[in-house]
């Protein structure tokens, strides 16, 4: 079972997929990874992880830190294992403007929405969270374009794979595809 | 009438070509025209290009449309959903985000069928 979560800033993505992903888990029998993409570059980034490491206590993920090459997480986890990967949007920011230089790599949208189809496609249950960022009116520089269309692209091919396809508002979800898991 | 609309990139050009089998020929794409909306073409695309240039020439979109009412009987319009940002600094953008606003709510309001693109896949919301 895979599914795909977008939504806005605090639409309560992550907590829907902590529940989906512990219930894909339990349902399968099957060990629960929480994949941490963000690559922290300073102390509030660092702050920020320590709080979500609080929230997930007791929920019985077993967290690995993974911000390049994301599909090496089933060398850690084996197919069996049940991902949720928070988030592809911080993953995609990793690897297509990575420190030290921050220069950017235009090959990283497909090379992440591959690795990220290729979790889909072979692990027991993975659940993936992403942001949505395409429905305003700015007018934004040429990198930071080619980012949201990178974004979207990875998206637009996770919806295809994914069994579930859900957007999160307000803590509630919409089901584009599938159902409730 | 037919209006589909959704974020940037999410694919709402592919999800007309292949719910009405459109090919590229089909689709009159606003930001490569400078022109008005060609009324004949089957699929309009970027109505929020059209409506960009609307506001830069002082043209209230809305009612262009409406005055054209008995044209576009058969047209399947696609339009990007930029209402949700922060208000735009700039007075021509907030306008621009406003004009959209509204005459997608006209168009929907005169569909048979509205659709949101959503990841590439079009849930049917009228």
């Amino acid at each position: 079972m895979t599914a795909l979560i977008c939504g806005g800033s605090k639409s309560g993505k992550s907590d829907a997929a902590q529940r989906m992903a512990t219930k894909m888990a339990r349902d399968l029998d099957a060990p629960l990874y929480y994949v941490a993409t963000m690559e922290p570059s300073d102390d509030e980034d660092r702050e920020r992880i320590s709080k979500h490491i609080e929230n997930r206590a007791g929920l019985g993920f077993e967290t690995i830190e993974r911000c390049r090459d994301i599909d090496g997480v089933l060398d850690i986890g084996g197919v069996g294992g049940v991902y949720l990967i928070d988030s592809v949007t911080a993953l995609l920011s990793g690897e297509m403007f990575p420190p030290p230089d921050y220069a950017e790599d235009a090959d990283a949208p497909s090379r992440c929405a591959a690795d990220l189809c290729r979790i889909a496609n072979e692990a027991a249950g993975a659940v993936f969270v992403a942001d949505y960022i395409f429905s305003d009116a700015e007018t934004y520089d040429a990198g930071t374009e080619r980012y949201r269309r990178g974004l979207a692209f990875i998206c637009r091919a996770l919806a295809d794979v994914c069994d579930v396809v859900a957007e999160a508002s307000a803590g509630i979800l919409t089901y584009y595809k599938g159902g409730a898991v | 009438m037919k209006l589909i609309i959704g974020g940037a990139y999410q694919g709402k050009r592919e999800f007309a070509k292949k719910k009405y089998g459109f090919d590229d020929a089909d689709v009159f794409d606003c930001a490569e025209h400078d022109g008005n909306i060609d009324f004949d073409a089957p699929c309009v695309y970027a109505l929020e290009e059209y409506v960009r240039r609307a506001v830069k020439n002082g043209v209230d979109a809305t009612e262009h449309l409406k005055s054209h009412r008995g044209e576009w009987e058969n047209i399947v319009f696609i339009c990007n959903d930029i209402s949700s940002g922060v208000v735009p600094m700039g007075a021509e953008n907030r306008l621009w985000r406003e004009e959209t606003g509204m005459l997608c709510s006209y168009l929907a309001s005169e569909a048979d069928e509205v659709y949101r693109v959503f990841c590439g896949i079009g849930m049917r919301i009228k």
